[in-house]
């Protein structure tokens, strides 16, 4: 029924992949190249690979562990996540319909959704602190809070489509609540399991806006992100440590696009759409 | 969901798992009560006081803080760049994205798997590491090629300059958002039957006519998601300015993001940072719950 496609069409393709590919090109070109060839050309290709900028930056205090703090904060937040929303969103759309304290709870948790984080940033400094929650730690348990909106709202709507009969029959078996939820229900749950997974993990991953608030007064709380944005400010000269930096940041996402592309996005379309 | 098969055995049952299922809704209650409402609820309530943060005690002062936002020169700049900015963001994103998405939807393009990776991969990064990238580049690179191109505007860094750090901004929110607004887009060109079209063939429909009564209709509800989400971006631009520009040369880019973090956090004003904040909400709710009753009405199935 369709159409090929026309040269033109392809030219903007090409003209608009090249304009996304170049900004990566140049930031791994430039992260390979030692001092003397930096000066030589921006554009060229590095005629030997040379990894000083990569050692130089893993040697840099406080990259090793930001690495392990933001890798911490990445999966425990991610395991909290599961262990949390999917036990609430199960309680509330199978009870909500027939009990208004279901029914209520669901409305409050969706409050959160449109109100922007800069409201809450300040009072939440100082909750935090006041609990002494301004480390690795603390900010993990406030990114499960705040993933509890979009979480309950698609883990709901996904639970309301997945018949009841298998966890009746279960129960009529005597099983009791807990482990009907967690043996048939929750796998059930994987689609959006890993819905969920995809776009929280990457969100905690990439964030800056909470670690600058919350951890930016103390080098060992620093996030991979809170590093490099130390790191360049305090790297003038010499910038393809920068981009080696950058690199280093960005190399567990790149590597999982080339090999989970299909699940990552699809995750992230079905997270976005629905949500 | 009632299940008639359980009626025997109900009253102990019941017992059970109606506590079960109360103690399942603690833990995420709790963590957003705690970390959530309550920080808001507080942020309300400071807004109207003259608190700045560290002083002992504080008076209520009622909407002075906002008064004061809205006659503030600073709060109305940075409205002034926050409106400018999303007005052309949303366009440019939504007008790009809905062609890429047209366009991925004919299944006879060739290396559509190889263009997909490679538009779709901006949707993955993260917003400071990028812009920190297109920091390094707008300073070496760009006017590099300014120069060799004899292009003035170009040849400096256009971060640097008053009137066009907007520009350097906006083309790497861009660069991030088409990504995700074309997937989206994408995946609501995909739920539209291919029957539609047939029988739209057969009927003598032209282009522009499948467009308007077949696809529109079933694009609509994702449309207004994107839009909504984009505005939302673009009002609330934070991380690609800090690593860019950081509200300079001279304010021009402080939107009402980076306004609020250097009032709350920086220059001890917090409770008007909040009010600011407050400001930003209601805009935002607002705006989306126009976009959502338009859209809701324009939907024709």
């Amino acid at each position: 029924m369709k159409k090929k496609p026309s040269i033109f069409t392809y030219l903007f393709l090409i003209c608009g992949a090249l304009l996304i590919i170049f900004p990566m090109y140049l930031t791994i070109i430039t992260a390979f190249k030692s001092t003397e060839e930096l000066t030589k050309s921006i554009f060229a290709f590095p005629s030997s690979f040379y990894l000083g900028n990569f050692q130089e930056v893993i040697e840099k205090s406080g990259f090793l562990h930001s690495v392990v703090n933001t890798v911490f904060v990445t999966i425990a937040a991610c395991l909290g996540v599961v262990l949390v929303v999917p036990l609430v969103s199960y309680a509330i759309a199978r009870n909500m319909d027939n009990k208004r304290y279901y029914k209520y709870l669901y409305y409050f948790l969706l409050i959160g959704i449109f109100v922007p984080f800069q409201v809450k940033m300040m009072p939440l400094v100082q909750v935090m602190s006041k609990f002494n929650m301004l480390n690795v730690p603390g900010i993990t348990v406030v990114y499960v809070a705040s993933a509890v909106c979009e979480g309950v709202f698609l883990y709901v709507a996904f639970i309301q489509g997945v018949p009841g009969e298998l966890e009746e029959s279960a129960y009529m078996d005597g099983a009791s609540t807990i482990y009907t939820y967690w043996r048939i229900i929750f796998p059930l749950l994987k689609p959006m399991t890993a819905t969920v997974l995809i776009m929280d993990g990457l969100w905690y991953w990439n964030d800056f806006f909470l670690p600058l608030i919350a951890l930016n007064k103390t080098p060992d709380n620093y996030t991979l992100t809170l590093f490099v944005y130390n790191f360049k400010s305090q790297t003038t000269v010499n910038y393809s440590l920068i981009f080696a930096g950058l690199l280093l940041a960005m190399l567990p996402i790149m590597v999982s696009y080339v090999f989970l592309q299909k699940q990552i996005m699809g995750g992230l379309v079905n997270g976005a759409v629905k949500g | 969901m009632k299940n008639v098969k359980t009626q025997e055995g109900k009253k102990k049952k019941v017992t059970e798992r109606s506590l079960s299922m109360f103690l399942f809704t603690i833990p995420a209650t709790v963590l957003y009560c705690v970390f959530f409402i309550y920080p808001i609820i507080i942020g309300v309530l400071y807004s109207f006081t003259d608190w700045n943060g560290l002083s002992k005690d504080y008076k209520f002062i009622g909407l002075s803080n906002y008064i004061t936002a809205f006659t503030n020169s600073r709060f109305q700049n940075a409205v002034k760049f926050n409106i400018r900015f999303t007005l052309m963001a949303v366009i440019l994103v939504v007008g790009l994205s809905l062609i890429l998405a047209l366009i991925f939807n004919n299944s006879k393009l060739k290396c559509m798997s190889l263009f997909r990776g490679i538009f779709f991969f901006p949707a993955v990064l993260g917003m400071l590491v990028v812009g920190l990238i297109f920091n390094e580049i707008f300073y070496r690179v760009v006017p590099v090629i300014g120069k060799a191109m004899e292009i003035p505007i170009l040849s400096s860094n256009i971060l640097a300059s008053k009137s066009t750090a907007i520009y350097g901004i906006l083309i790497v929110h861009v660069w991030l958002a088409v990504a995700m607004a074309t997937v989206m887009l994408l995946a609501g060109l995909q739920s539209t039957p291919e029957e539609l079209y047939e029988a739209a063939v057969l009927d003598g429909a032209n282009r522009w006519q499948k467009f308007k009564y077949i696809t529109m209709p079933f694009l609509l509800p994702v449309l207004s998601v994107v839009l909504i989400l984009q505005v939302k971006s673009g009002l609330t631009v934070y991380d690609i300015i800090v690593a860019l520009t950081n509200g300079g040369p001279g304010g021009a880019t402080e939107s009402m993001a980076v306004l609020i973090y250097n009032h709350g956090f920086k220059e001890v004003k917090l409770s008007y940072a909040i009010a600011e904040a407050m400001i930003l909400t209601i805009v935002i709710c607002a705006i989306s719950f126009i976009q959502t009753s338009i859209s809701n009405k324009k939907k024709v199935y």
